[in-house]
């Protein structure tokens, strides 16, 4: 969902970019903050559905210091780039780190807090150290600097793949399942959140001297403005206050909780304008081996569920047609729960409760069964739409001639539905192909996936807008072929 | 001349109504028979049911050559003795006209694809559409299509044919052509029961005229006696009708 959602936003950020200046112009207007919900303890929802923690917090109090409203969103972690780039958030809060990559393109106050990344696992997994985790699969957020940490250091340590999830949650559920065996993020969101959790640990800090602050967009009078504020707070000892209230003790007193410092400043701190922000050469270059390999991905995973979803649809269409009655029915259970199901929901079933009744599945294994469930079921009805398009007297003439059942659906019938059912079919391809998107949440790196994290990593959304434009290269030339084939049935119909 | 297809006490039920009513029928190896008769009298019900189109009613009995005419592992062997013609031709469109008549030999006898070929090949120039073997049905005239249809039944090399009203999709200027075809079938001695509103082909052809109404067989007899000298009110009434107009 939140792929597909990425992909729409990429569509109209676009074409919101040129309203953003004008749109921000007014400074009196609500500040909109941008969060990534589920952040333990920086910002989440209590049982009442309020957004709580330490960022909240703090946004909260900086707004009421300069006199504005405050109005706070839930955007995912790699979202909350570009969501700023754009001007459809002011402030994005979410325990981001500070980083020469991001600040060649975003603004950062000034840091409140010194964090390191950490390794956390199930106790007596055998996982004590970074060391035991050769040839083992981790887990990290996508595009956070966990991720950027593990990427590095993937040779170092010999993990045999790492894996990204979209936030803690589920993230913390393949290594509950044991699919992984670590997640590599930051130590206070794990240690805040393993706390009440016996079976979980945080077995290592891994110091990567990160300093997390707010981040705008890039030198707007609003980063100053809330700089100062900061400042303020720090020598109220409110965020140290913030501190203790969240982590139960008093931050250290040389920590940037306590102490105020400058705010961070880019090497090279150019105002980027829209072609360096959206169509980035030197970050496309960069990012396009990630692409590329994503693509992969996105073709193997779309064409085995496509073939397999014709095979399992075909055999279904003709079970529905003519088995036994019983037979008919249970396939028409099939048919009918599969075509209403939504994708992500079976995809996660599949992928995150079938361990539990001993089915484990690779994340490819588990987009490719549900891609290939769903396809089959909707084949099924194009397949029998199209047989039963085929008159009578074929079956009639087949059945007259001595031809048995296989030799009159394999030589007579399928080939003349087949002409029926291409368009169908085809359009049904390019949502497969689509829906290979969706897999992204059960941590599959296919295209999009590849994109959100480039994008991550490199603070900026060219890479977004080049997996679009791949995704338009491949899938464009089957829509419009699809429409030429209607055409053409249609004439020819009309003869 | 031995019996060739038997049909002992048929019946047809469509839920209430009756489509065929105790029809009891013999043909002979090598006859030609002509079925006639109002629509809806059961004409083509009755020969759909001798290769089991049609599902007749448990308690009637069919068999071609002795075998019983049921679903079954015969099933096959008694549709392979026994062609079909239909009203609407059901060629294969998918299929060039030789494909459409080597497919059941290939399949079905078995044959090699040479073998199927020339017999193919044969059999349209029988029918007098040779030159046509490497078209698609879309692209013959209705008539030319019949023959075809003719060429792809008589492939199977089968006993008996039926022809179900094999003209009466026809425009009027093709009738004659596909006529022509079943009149010289029938001096080869091919068994035939053929469902037709022609009067003066059915005269000319046939060895036997049936004449059937309301789903049972009315009155037969040589062509002679049917059309001449009727003996039921009924057909006497039917034939007036129609060769009247």
């Amino acid at each position: 969902m939140r792929r597909t959602l990425a992909f729409a936003t990429l569509i109209i950020l676009l074409l919101a970019y040129p309203l953003t200046s004008f749109a921000q112009s007014g400074t009196d207007k609500e500040i909109i903050v941008g969060a990534n919900i589920g952040n333990v303890p920086w910002e989440f929802q209590d049982t009442n559905g309020e957004f709580i923690g330490f960022e909240i917090d703090l946004v909260k109090e900086a707004a009421k210091r300069l006199n504005r409203e405050i109005k706070i969103l839930n955007v995912p972690f790699n979202g909350l780039f570009s969501a700023v780039q754009s001007g459809r958030i002011d402030i994005a809060i979410s325990s981001i780190g500070i980083t020469e990559k991001r600040l060649e393109s975003m603004s950062f106050t000034q840091p409140y807090y010194d964090s390191d990344q950490s390794l956390t696992t199930v106790k007596g997994n055998g996982i004590n150290s970074l060391e035991d985790l050769k040839g083992q699969i981790v887990a990290v957020d996508t595009g956070s600097t966990g991720d950027m940490w593990a990427t590095a250091n993937q040779q170092k340590y010999g993990f045999a793949e790492i894996r990204r999830y979209e936030g803690l949650a589920p993230a913390m559920l393949d290594v509950a399942i044991g699919r992984v065996k670590g997640y590599i993020s930051d130590i206070p969101a794990l240690l805040y959140y393993t706390k009440d959790k016996p079976n979980l640990e945080v077995v290592e800090r891994i110091p990567t001297g990160g300093r997390y602050a707010l981040m705008m967009a890039k030198n707007k009078p609003l980063v100053s403005e809330v700089n100062a504020v900061i400042s303020t707070l720090k020598e109220e000892g409110f965020i140290n206050a913030l501190h203790k209230k969240w982590f139960g003790v008093p931050a250290e007193p040389t920590t940037s909780t306590v102490e105020i410092v400058d705010m961070p400043s880019a090497n090279n701190g150019n105002l980027l304008n829209f072609f360096d922000t959206f169509l980035n050469k030197q970050v496309f270059l960069q990012t396009y081996p990630m692409l590329i390999a994503g693509l992969i991905t996105t073709i193997q995973l779309g064409l085995l569920s496509i073939i397999s979803g014709l095979v399992l649809g075909l055999i279904l269409s003709l079970i529905r047609l003519y088995a036994a009655k019983p037979l008919q029915a249970i396939v028409k259970v099939y048919i009918d729960i599969f075509r209403s199901i939504p994708l992500l929901v079976l995809l996660i079933i599949i992928f995150y409760a079938l361990p539990f009744i001993g089915l484990n599945l690779s994340p490819f294994s588990a987009a490719a069964v549900s891609l290939t469930l769903v396809s089959g079921a909707y084949t099924a009805e194009i397949f029998r739409a199209g047989i039963e398009a085929i008159p009578k007297g074929q079956f009639e003439a087949s059945e007259a001639l001595g031809l048995g059942y296989r030799h009159m659906m394999g030589d007579v019938i399928l080939p003349q539905a087949i002409k029926i059912v291409i368009p169908p079919l085809t359009n049904n391809c390019i949502n497969v192909i689509k829906d290979t998107a969706l897999a992204s949440v059960v941590a599959m790196p296919d295209l999009l996936k590849q994109a959100t994290q480039a994008q991550a990593v490199a603070a900026n959304p060219t890479p977004l807008i080049a997996a679009a434009v791949i995704y338009l290269m491949f899938l464009l030339p089957l829509v419009l072929w699809v429409s030429k084939l209607e055409k053409r049935y249609k004439k020819e119909g009309a003869k | 001349m031995t019996t060739l297809i038997r049909l002992e006490n048929v019946n047809k039920h469509y839920g209430s109504f009756q489509a065929l009513n105790n029809i009891n029928l013999e043909i002979k190896e090598g006859e030609v028979v002509c079925v006639i008769g109002p629509s809806g009298s059961g004409k083509s019900t009755m020969i759909r049911c001798i290769n089991l189109l049609e599902q007749y009613d448990a308690d009637g009995k069919i068999t071609v050559e002795n075998m019983s005419v049921q679903k079954g592992k015969d099933l096959k062997q008694v549709r392979a003795e026994v062609g079909m013609v239909f009203q609407n031709f059901n060629l294969f469109p998918h299929l060039t006209i030789l494909q459409n008549i080597m497919l059941a030999p290939l399949r079905v006898r078995r044959m090699s694809q040479e073998q199927a070929e020339t017999l193919a090949l044969s059999l349209l120039g029988k029918v007098g559409i040779a030159e046509q073997a490497r078209k698609y049905p879309a692209q013959l005239s209705g008539g030319q299509q019949q023959r075809v249809a003719i060429a792809r039944a008589l492939a199977m090399e089968p006993k008996a044919l039926l022809f179900d009203e094999p003209t009466s999709a026809l425009d009027p200027e093709m009738v004659g052509e596909v006529l022509d075809v079943i009149r010289k079938l029938a001096d080869t001695g091919v068994t035939m029961i053929i469902v037709t509103h022609e009067m003066g082909f059915a005269r000319q052809v046939a060895d036997r005229v049936i004449f059937m109404d309301c789903g049972q067989i009315v009155e037969q007899g040589t062509p002679t006696e049917l059309f001449d000298n009727p003996k039921e009110v009924r057909t006497r009434n039917f034939l007036k009708a129609v060769l009247n107009h």
